[in-house]
Order: C-alpha cells, then sequence, then structure tokens
C-alpha cells in the first residue's frame, strides 16, 4: 500500500498558492469549527419524518398499513446529497 | 401530515430510473403515469404519491411549502377514491424483494464505517472568527450533507501495530484522495462536480499516535489540500484548505470509534449545477463526525459513490 504520510502531492503545483497555504488549524478553532458548520436541528425539520431509503421496503410497509406512499425522488438522494 | 397519513421514502433518481430490477419496475411503472416518462434516459425526479399496487395518485416538483400542502392534501383525496381492495390495510400484498441490480445499489462492505460529512459558507467576525456565512441563494447558508464511507480494509490500514504515543501512523493514500476529491467540495447550492485525480494539486494527511488506553489509540490527523480546475492562480473553482482531526480506533476490534475532523479555508468558482457562488475566494467549512448508521438518511451512500470503483480507489 502506498502511504500519504509526509507525502505532497505536488502535481503542477505553483509557488504562488504554496506561500498563500492557510495557516494551520489549532484544538480551540477545531472544536468551534464542527459546532459552526454541523447543521443546526432547527433548520433540518425534514429529518423529524421517518424516512425509509427503501422504496421496496416503503411499499410493504404501506400494504401492510393501508396508507398511500410519499416519494421524495431527486437527482442526488434528498436526504445526503446537498 | 407527511407523518401520519403517508409511508415517506426517499430516493436518488439516479439509481433509481437505472435499475433493472423489481424495485426500479416497480417505480418506472409509477412514473409512466406522471408526467416524467424518462425519455431517452432523462431524469424522473419530482414528488410522487401511489399506491403500494402501484396506482399513481399526485405528481408534483414544487419548492414552495404551500403548493406542497395542496398538493398532498389532493393526493389524499385522490387515495380516498381509491377502491377498498387498494388501499385497506394488507388488501395488497406485496412480497419479499427478488432480484436487486447490483450495478445500481449500493451497500456499506461489512466492517466499513460511514461518516457524516458536513460542509457550510462561512464569514469571518470582527475578532477573526470563523461563523456561518450568509449567501442570496436560497438555502445556500444551510450545511450541506453527504456521507464518506470507509472500507474494512481503511480502517485496518489505520490500526498501528504496538503503538506509542508520538507515532506516525500511515494514512492510506486511497483514503486521502477519497477526501480530497469527493468530499471536499462546496455542494452547498447543488451537486457539484468532483474533482479529478489531476486536479487535487496537493494533498497531505499525516496521522500521529495522541493516547493509548487499552485497546482503544487516538489518532491526530493534521493536513492540507490544494484543489484546482487549472493549474496556476487564474484557476476558475478551487478550495485551499488546512485539515485537522481526532479518530480513534479499536484495536482489538479493528473498528473506528471516533471520526471528527474539518476542513476549512477558501473556495471560489462553482460547477454547473451549483450556480450562485458568492464572488472571490471565500471562507468554506468541511465538517466530519462518525455515524452510528440508526437513521435511514445516515446509510445513504456518497454521493460520488454511483462512480464506485473511482470512489473507492480514488486515487488511481
Amino acid at each position: 500500500m502506498k502511504s500519504f504520510v509526509g507525502l505532497g502531492i505536488a502535481v503542477l503545483a505553483w509557488p504562488a498558492a504554496a506561500a498563500a497555504q492557510p495557516p494551520a488549524l489549532d484544538q480551540a478553532q477545531f472544536t468551534k469549527l464542527l459546532a459552526v458548520i454541523k447543521p443546526d436541528q432547527q433548520t433540518e425539520k425534514w429529518q423529524q419524518i421517518p424516512w425509509s431509503s427503501s422504496l421496496w421496503e416503503a411499499r410493504r410497509q404501506a400494504a401492510r398499513e393501508g396508507k398511500p406512499i410519499l416519494l421524495w425522488e431527486m437527482d442526488g438522494h434528498p436526504l445526503g446529497c446537498v | 401530515m407527511a407523518q401520519t397519513n403517508f409511508v415517506a421514502v426517499a430516493a436518488d433518481d439516479w439509481y433509481q430510473r437505472r435499475r433493472q430490477d423489481d424495485e426500479g419496475e416497480f417505480f418506472r411503472k409509477v412514473a409512466d403515469q406522471g408526467p416524467r416518462k424518462g425519455q431517452g434516459g432523462s431524469t424522473r425526479q419530482g414528488i410522487y404519491v401511489f399506491s403500494a399496487g402501484g396506482i399513481l395518485l399526485g405528481y408534483r416538483n414544487h419548492h414552495d411549502p404551500d403548493v406542497m400542502r395542496q398538493f398532498l392534501l389532493d393526493s389524499l383525496k385522490n387515495w380516498q377514491k381509491l377502491p377498498a381492495r387498494e388501499r385497506i390495510p394488507r388488501a395488497v400484498q406485496v412480497g419479499d424483494v427478488g432480484k436487486v441490480d447490483r450495478q445500481y445499489h449500493r451497500e456499506l462492505p461489512k466492517g466499513g464505517a460511514i461518516v457524516n460529512v458536513y460542509a457550510r459558507i462561512l464569514d469571518r467576525t470582527a475578532d477573526g472568527e470563523f461563523c456561518p456565512g450568509t449567501c442570496p441563494f436560497p438555502g445556500g447558508d444551510r450545511s450541506s450533507h453527504d456521507h464518506l464511507w470507509l472500507l474494512p480494509e481503511d480502517i485496518n490500514a489505520l490500526v498501528p501495530a504496538g503503538p506509542k504515543v508520538g507515532d506516525r501512523v500511515n494514512v492510506p493514500e486511497r483514503l486521502a484522495v477519497r477526501i480530497g476529491r469527493f468530499h471536499l467540495v462546496d455542494n452547498t447550492r447543488g451537486e457539484p462536480p468532483a474533482w479529478s485525480r489531476g486536479q487535487m494539486r496537493e494533498g497531505k494527511l499525516h496521522a500521529v499516535v495522541d493516547s493509548v488506553k487499552g485497546d482503544l489509540v487516538t489518532l491526530k490527523l493534521d493536513g492540507a489540500y490544494l484543489l484546482t480546475t487549472q493549474a496556476g492562480p487564474q484557476s476558475d473553482r478551487g478550495f485551499e484548505a488546512r485539515f485537522l482531526g481526532c479518530i480513534a480506533v479499536n484495536t482489538a476490534t479493528r473498528s473506528l470509534e471516533r471520526f471528527d475532523a474539518v476542513a476549512v479555508g477558501d473556495h471560489w468558482g462553482q460547477g454547473p449545477f451549483t450556480r450562485g457562488a458568492r464572488p472571490g475566494r471565500t471562507p468554506l467549512g468541511v465538517a466530519f463526525a462518525l455515524s452510528r448508521g440508526d437513521a435511514a438518511a445516515d446509510r445513504v451512500p456518497p454521493q460520488a459513490a454511483r462512480e464506485w470503483q473511482a470512489y473507492v480507489q480514488a486515487e488511481r
């Protein structure tokens, strides 16, 4: 297996960009950034719906419970793309 | 209403319109009753309501909540008009799924791990701290969702033998490149293009043993990435980011117990399906957090896993 430790892939890298490389993160920034980037549950109301990710299993459940199926079908999975 | 009156399911049309199996055939039978019949292999995306027997009750594809609420109400009225043999519990018999088209079905290999990946545009406060960013694009200020999959061999490679604090641990190249090419992307306004292997100009990930407590070994990850569409400073799209993380592996079970990481830096440009980017170089953050895989949403395959071989062998 190729190792990636200490291996800088510098294919066509250019000096100006390398010189402008952002500074390293410290532990305090790391912790704050995790909290800032992760979604706010108040804006994620779609997660309150018990979505299934299997159309066939949803079909079986709908037949069993006597309910219609609501299918959210997108190019890019609605539950995990964007 | 969606929780109580319907069985809710979500799917990626890229797979559904292609798969040649029971699920794909059932979906296309339903979709063919609506306006999107997939001519020429085109998308059938939208919101559908239908019966377990496959009778379409409604189709819309609209962002306005009021329009969609009325759509659900109208679909329920159509449901009530169905004969009892189509809608009373257990009137329709649905057996186990038969054949599954493996070419268009993705499952995490046993022993693998799911890591939730979130991206968000950022701004800086007056004192220089990062804060959630703002933009005029509707919803563009919210966190995006994707998943990083680690294969068992990726995890095995991160388990050190006889670890001591300060030891360096090899990060598999395929994993470091997979993270860069497919997960350090701006997917906050839609589906972005992944980076090609050549567009990953630089990618460094270092792992060092931070602590050893019984079978639990904690590693610190540190690195930097430079991803650009063209070589040189005039590249029309790019992301230049620092990476910092903390992962933990159990050396006895060879399992991943923690994966917390962030990548942050300047992003610029947009893709064909991600118009509306902020002008110039602006901060973008990407956060990674290990998932237990309990929710259906957590088990959705990585967006880039459509091209499976490219995803798992990203370094090639």
